[in-house]
């Protein structure tokens, strides 16, 4: 995939385009290629020719970022001020926030350009953006295949070429692995790197908003906008990145310590197996030391995270009792038939299947042996991944364990789907930084993702590894024909 | 084995409800996925020492900013949302 977010800044600097010229190109082919890809559930055209119209006042007055005048989309769960947001469920149905979630505030400082909210599944809830209530996004790859989930259109968005870049949500793999199915980049930052404030919740100690791109320098770009502490996130860290863009050319791999630990290997799809594998020497062959290790505790780490994301999903989604937003259920005769026939009508399987699981593991008998439990199981897998990272820099390995499903996978049973986010959930319950970069395709034309996985805070040196990958491989995935024509 | 009166029970806490057909369906995917779920008792069976230790991430006191009154957004935009909203109730009809 190349680097499109520079090239375009630079057409935008030298005014071989105006900004409201480039987003009428976006507008134009989200109008004339969403109908294929479903990636889009709702657009803001308007807004942004007047994000555009601002853009082209901060080149004209010398105030320009990179991201000034560059055409990107939020996840429906990602709120801003006056747009439908409705993280894809019923439930929330017309619900149209009333402030900007921090990052786009952020963004939005820069001059960037929004042209809409992106499909997902149904609150985050999915691996495959099949359980949105306005159908599956399509995978610009092959449109008979899912585009990974949760950030699915977000995906779709970027890799269709329809979007310069994406913000998605990352609770187990929500950015990772829809970027590894649809053949372009996904950074899930530190848990704390990146403010949740106006992020709806689904689990909120392992959520992290990150970017969907084409190239590592443009996820670079991205977060170097969007990072940082903020008051009304409380979890949020007051880190100095300094700029990871800036700091990605000239990267060297000499000397880098790579971890490669057996367990994210065992069952995976052989050609995944031969492609990690091929990449991995890339890196030796350049000078990094390659460190066999074992993660045995990797095992317990599925487990741990559908009892802790689904507890605190049962917990967050209370709110939605169709009093003070969204949908709300007609013929009732009092509150609490109201409460229990909008939530049953406004949520779909795969919540309520998640909520009933979480209302199980806090209920009382079963806190301690299945709640608290998992709670001293994560514990343990952040120690042992702090020992990992005292003797490796990064690790590496694969983002998911298969390429894009068909669509409608639905010979597959919960458990079956969940044990598909076997290489992306411990990074979410150790809080870690990992991103995932395409390095080739299958014998079936689907792309292949490489996570790379860095300690806390450490988004600086997994990203130079990227950069250095994508850089020295050759580009085995390409671009996508079609979208934006410029 | 989790029983349909647990269904039951549970699903009055989430405020959900199950036809038959889909309390069947409930009841087999609950099965499999605490099935899952308890393999992590293979991992800290009888260590109850340990789990009683296990810290709450709670944030101290002094950690905590200071508690600074700032401009409210308006009271209308707040309720932008709310369906039906009548002075300061917000579900209309017979409640």
């Amino acid at each position: 995939m190349k680097e499109l977010i520079s090239p375009l800044s630079k057409l935008l600097q030298t005014k071989e385009i105006s900004a409201v010229e480039l987003t009428e190109k976006y507008i134009n082919a989200v109008e004339a290629e969403n109908k294929k890809y479903n990636a889009f559930v709702s657009t803001t055209f308007d807004k942004a020719l007047e994000n555009a119209k601002t853009a082209d006042k901060m080149f004209a007055n010398g105030t320009a970022t990179a991201l000034t005048g560059i055409p990107m989309t939020l996840k429906d769960n990602i709120c801003s001020d006056g747009d439908l947001t409705t993280c894809c469920s019923k439930i929330l149905e017309g619900f149209r926030p009333y402030y900007d979630a921090t990052v786009w505030s952020k963004l939005k400082a820069q001059g960037a350009v929004m042209l809409g909210k992106t499909n997902m599944d149904e609150f985050a809830m999915g691996s495959t953006s099949e359980t949105s209530c306005y159908g599956a996004p399509l995978n610009p790859r092959n449109v008979n295949h899912v585009t990974g989930g949760s950030s699915g259109g977000g995906a779709s968005a970027v890799a269709g070429n329809i979007a310069a870049y994406a913000l998605g949500s990352d609770t187990g793999g929500s950015v990772r692995q829809p970027a590894s199915f649809c053949g372009i980049v996904g950074l899930k930052p530190t848990y704390g790197a990146v403010s949740r404030y106006g992020l709806i919740a689904y689990g909120s100690s392992l959520d992290q908003i990150g970017v969907l791109a084409n190239s590592v320098k443009d996820t670079a770009v991205v977060f170097d906008a969007i990072s940082g502490v903020d008051a009304n996130d409380q979890t949020s860290v007051d880190f100095s990145f300094g700029s990871i863009a800036d700091s990605l050319e000239n990267t060297d791999v000499k000397g880098l310590k790579i971890g490669i630990a057996k367990e994210y290997f065992e069952g995976i799809n052989s050609e995944i197996k031969d492609a990690i594998s091929d990449a991995v020497k890339l890196f030796e062959a350049n000078g990094a030391e390659i460190i066999d290790i074992s993660l045995p505790v990797l095992k317990q780490a599925l487990p741990v995270y559908y009892i802790i994301a689904c507890a605190e999903a049962s917990s967050n989604l209370g709110r939605y009792d169709g009093i003070r937003y969204g949908y709300r259920a007609e013929n009732f005769n009092d509150v609490e038939e109201m409460i229990l026939k909008t939530r049953t009508q406004g949520f779909g399987d795969e919540v309520k299947r998640r909520i009933m699981l979480g209302t199980y593991v806090l209920s009382s008998g079963y806190y301690d042996a299945y709640y608290k439990k998992a709670c001293l199981l994560r514990e343990n897998l952040i120690a042992d991944f702090d020992e990992i990272f005292n003797s490796c820099d990064i690790l590496i390995a694969p983002t998911a364990p298969n390429t894009a499903f068909p669509l409608n996978y639905s010979g597959a049973s919960p458990v079956d789907m969940y044990l598909s986010d076997i290489a992306t959930v411990p990074i979410n319950i150790t809080g870690v930084p990992a991103v995932s970069v395409p390095i080739k395709n299958d014998s079936n034309g689907l792309p292949i993702g490489m996570q790379i996985i860095g300690k806390k805070f450490s988004e600086k040196t997994i990203m130079q590894a990227a950069y250095f990958y994508e850089k020295t491989a050759e580009d085995m995935v390409g671009n996508v024909e079609g979208g934006v024509q410029l | 084995m989790i029983t349909k009166d647990e269904v039951l029970k549970l699903a009055n806490l989430a405020r959900l409800d199950f036809s038959d057909e889909e309390l069947d369906k409930i009841i087999r995917d609950m099965d499999d996925i605490i099935a899952f779920a308890d393999t992590i008792n293979n991992s800290v069976e009888g260590d109850a020492e340990k789990i009683r230790t296990v810290s709450t991430n709670a944030i101290p006191a002094e950690d905590c900013r200071e508690d600074v009154v700032k401009e409210s957004l308006p009271n209308e935009k707040i309720l932008s949302n709310v369906n039906g909203s009548k002075g300061m109730f917000c579900v209309k009809g017979g409640i």
